[in-house]
């Protein structure tokens, strides 16, 4: 056969880009009516339920913006506080720039799975279908679950927002369209910035420190309420608030035009808002159309699968950096041989897998807040009235650094969670090497169980210290308080480590299934009852002693007593127990 | 070749029920130190179940794994520290660096610090990864992971060293690297257990072959001891191909053959 030559080719009839489309995305229809189908009926049920409420949920913020939106048109509220309909007017806008720059950051992520990691990119590809089909398809599917959230929370705000204001009925579809277009006009641009991200550095580099950035930020929202001092939030710093809410509103941003074209087509000027629905539409067509061909180029080129390898090769160590690598406390030297590798290998690999520094960092974050909060409140120093006897304001005084004692603990316990009920889980499929290699389970136990509590014990111990230095207390409870963390963590990681034991996964794929869910929440629960009874048992006698105007110290050696055969027998008995389970984990 | 007269590898009895399902059944064989043995067997034979015995990965449900006389699971320490072990699929810490893997390993297996860094050293000039070896396993190729899950089995000298699928997915010379190595280890008396799938491997590097059907040992012995015994066809030119698909059944093939025309 020659080269002119071609071969017969039947082609199964021409298929449509569309069609193309449809087929794709009913695959992931498929896929997900078959996951619904194949699940368990307790979990059929669960889902069901969630959807159910979600509905409601929608219901619910509709009636609610409905009612604030109808209250705050009142010709009665304007009286005492003035017209506020232009800042209702600003609603709109406010949403949809809100949506547009949501939707560009979680379609990010969504994308660079779908066109990097999903791995379903070159068998697309390679099939005879139009490379246009597949990244609309890609577009589309990192749309939709976005796309949904954001109508959950948009929607019912502003049709609350349409039907308060007895807006014009093609305000309504106009609202739906217009989410749409700028969806589509984010997800676009959202597409080149993936390509333009892996580019530099790895897809896969790229999704754990976007992971790790989700975690922390997520956290970080979670503890704005513990910072902020809402009760001094004074009219200036509201005032302040309500101008950034109406700079949205500016004349050249294409999000403010949406969102002032819906309001007036919703009043009825039916040229300048239709004009104003027009052009932005059509903008964002244009930029979704723009990212798609330019995206679909840059992938199919290459340009977007061959990493840059112009950045900056990292150095090869030199036996300095290499010496630095192994610059480990006296402590750990004193430690065999395996126990230290196997430490070193797990607080490495924690550091460099951004997926398990998210849930490291977690506790420090808490940590940081709950110091602040004390700073701010003064040391939290419990003076009393003044009439209260001497020895109830000791007692006072002392319970106060006491507390901090459990809060240091909380925060360890958090660390935990992570490190111990996780340990050997995070060897996943590499556990093989630590099976096959002449490690005894106790070894590999007591590595495990130091790798978890000795960064946890310093964690807390620090905390303390911090703590301490701002309540100002006496030296005596410091040094008590000391080696109870340390004992309390003792006997946590124990339990801790004995959960992670018995509820091992090496077969994850992703790092949230290390754990087994059972045995993750019986671990949290167990340790959870540990903390208190420990404590009790530590600080009951101490406060005991200073109730009866005995000697402090004597109630401390009690304490210690008492607190340290219970956190040394939580420390070794559970993982005693559990020890044969080690020696047969990843068998099945 | 130096073939000791002690079995440094050897299963007695070897038994591995899963529920209902017999994966290894009384699988018997040794191997002896200096000697190459071929481990074969279609998918699903329970090749790999049987090397998991063997290096303490799984317990076996009744008989023996021993390597350099010591009973795998009475004597678990001193059976992996003479062993090494190369996976079917080389999953290496992908954060560590390969230099700090085979550190890890050193240490692992009880190395001085000294006697770890020369090693590691050693290996990774070896096996052509001394420019890699400060960057993490995570950007290596399949055959540099393959390559460094090597130099990991070999950083404690083993004098018994396993092997599952050890040349799936490199390039020919680090093939034939491996193929060499293997060689200069049994030739200074190391007893190699090799399972693959590459028959033309089988054929030319093992001293001895065992293969495997449905989780029983139907064969074991040299080539020609394995042509002797066969009843595909008759002649000194028969081929490992012909008597592994006459004694593990080759119709499917035929039938797939068919299909394909």
């Amino acid at each position: 056969m020659n080269a002119a030559q071609e071969l017969p080719v039947t082609v199964l009839g021409q298929q449509s880009l569309w069609e193309v489309v449809w087929k794709l995305m009913h695959l992931r229809l498929v896929i997900l009516v078959s996951g619904f189908r194949r699940a368990k009926l307790r979990n059929k049920i669960m889902m069901i339920i969630l959807w159910l409420l979600l509905l409601g949920f929608l219901g619910f913020i509709f009636f609610l913006s409905f009612l604030a939106l109808h209250f705050l048109n009142s010709p009665e509220l304007t009286l005492y506080i003035g017209d506020v309909s232009p800042w209702l007017e600003v609603v709109p806008a406010l949403i949809f720039s809100g949506a547009f720059l949501g939707l560009l950051l979680t379609s990010f992520g969504v994308l660079l799975q779908a066109l990097y990691l999903a791995g379903d990119m070159e068998f697309l590809l390679a099939a005879p279908i139009p490379i246009r089909a597949v990244f609309t398809a890609k577009l589309l599917q990192a749309i939709l679950p976005n796309f949904g959230l954001v109508c959950l929370f948009a929607l019912p705000v502003l049709y609350g927002l349409g039907a308060s204001n007895r807006y014009n009925f093609l305000y309504y579809p106009l609202v739906l369209i217009l989410l749409t277009a700028l969806a589509l006009a984010a997800t676009g641009i959202s597409s080149l910035l993936v390509m333009v991200v892996v580019r530099i550095f790895p897809a896969r580099r790229v999704a754990e420190v976007l992971g790790f950035l989700g975690a922390i930020l997520s956290f970080l929202c979670s503890q704005t309420g513990q910072l902020a001092n809402i009760n001094h939030f004074s009219p200036n710093q509201a005032s302040q608030a309500l101008g950034l809410v109406k700079m949205v509103n500016t004349s050249w941003s294409p999000l403010a035009w949406a969102g002032r074209g819906l309001v007036n087509v919703g009043k009825g000027n039916w040229l300048e808002g239709g004009g104003l629905v027009l052009v932005t539409v059509i903008l964002a067509s244009l930029v979704f159309g723009a990212a798609l061909v330019t995206s679909e180029r840059l992938f199919y080129s290459g340009w977007a699968s061959l990493q840059n390898k112009s950045r900056k090769k990292k150095a090869p160590r030199t036996a300095q950096t290499r010496a630095q690598t192994y610059i480990i406390p006296v402590a750990e030297r004193r430690t065999p041989g395996t126990i230290r590798a196997i430490m070193m290998k797990d607080w490495l690999v924690l550091r460099r897998d951004l997926r398990n520094m998210s849930q490291l960092v977690t506790p420090l974050i808490l940590g940081v807040v709950y110091a602040f909060m004390l700073l701010r409140n003064g040391g939290g120093r419990a003076d009393g009235l003044g009439d209260a006897p001497a020895w109830m304001a000791g007692m006072l005084k002392n319970l106060s650094l006491y507390f901090s004692v459990g809060l240091a603990l909380f925060v360890g316990w958090m660390l935990l969670g992570r490190l111990a009920g996780m340990g050997f889980s995070q060897e996943g499929k590499n556990y093989w090497l630590l099976k096959s290699a002449p490690v005894s389970i106790g070894r590999l136990v007591a590595a495990k169980y130091l790798v978890a509590y000795l960064p946890t014990a310093l964690l807390s111990g620090v905390f303390l210290l911090a703590t301490w230095m701002i309540q100002r207390a006496p030296i005596s409870t410091l040094l008590y308080s000391l080696p109870v963390i340390g004992l309390c963590i003792a006997g946590n990681a124990g339990i801790n480590l004995t959960f992670g034991i018995t509820g091992a996964n090496l077969a994850w794929e992703d790092p949230r299934q290390m754990q087994k869910s059972a045995s993750g929440c019986l671990g949290a629960l167990a340790s959870f009852i540990y903390l208190p009874v420990s404590l009790l048992l530590f600080f009951g006698p101490p406060v005991a002693a200073m109730a009866f105007e005995l000697p402090e110290i004597i109630g401390q050696m009690v304490g210690l007593v008492l607190g340290g055969v219970f956190s040394l027998a939580c420390a070794v008995v559970p993982l005693w127990l559990v020890s044969g389970r080690v020696a047969r984990l990843g068998e099945k | 070749m130096m073939t000791s007269p002690l079995p440094l590898i050897e299963t007695q009895h070897l038994v591995k029920r899963y529920g209902d399902k017999l994966a290894v059944d009384d699988v018997s064989f040794s191997v002896y130190g200096g000697e190459i043995f071929g481990f074969l067997g279609p998918n699903g034979a329970g090749k790999t179940t049987t090397i998991k015995m063997i290096v303490g990965l799984l317990q076996p449900t009744s008989g023996i794994a021993k390597v350099g006389g010591y009973d795998v699971q009475k004597q678990p320490m001193q059976a992996k520290s003479i062993n090494g072990y190369v996976p079917d699929e080389s999953n290496l810490y992908p954060k560590l660096t390969g230099r700090e893997l085979l550190r890890f390993v050193g240490d692992l297996y009880g190395l001085s610090r000294q006697q770890t860094e020369r090693r590691a050293e050693e290996l990774l000039r070896l096996f052509d990864l001394t420019q890699a070896g400060d960057d993490t396993i995570d950007s290596y190729s399949h055959g540099m992971q393959q390559k460094t899950a090597l130099a990991a089995a070999l950083v404690h000298d083993p004098k018994a060293l396993v092997l599952d699928e050890p040349t799936v997915g490199l390039d020919p010379k680090s093939a034939r690297l491996i193929k060499d190595i293997l060689r200069q280890m049994s030739e200074r008396g190391a007893a190699i257990f090799l399972s693959t799938h590459i028959l033309e491997i089988a054929e030319r590097m093992c001293d001895r072959i065992g293969i495997i059907n449905q989780g029983r040992l139907i064969a074991v012995g040299s080539m020609e001891e394995l042509r002797r015994g066969s009843s595909a066809a008759a002649g000194a030119e028969i081929s490992l191909e012909d008597i592994f698909l006459s004694l593990t059944g080759g119709a499917e093939y035929a039938e797939i053959a068919e299909v394909l025309k």
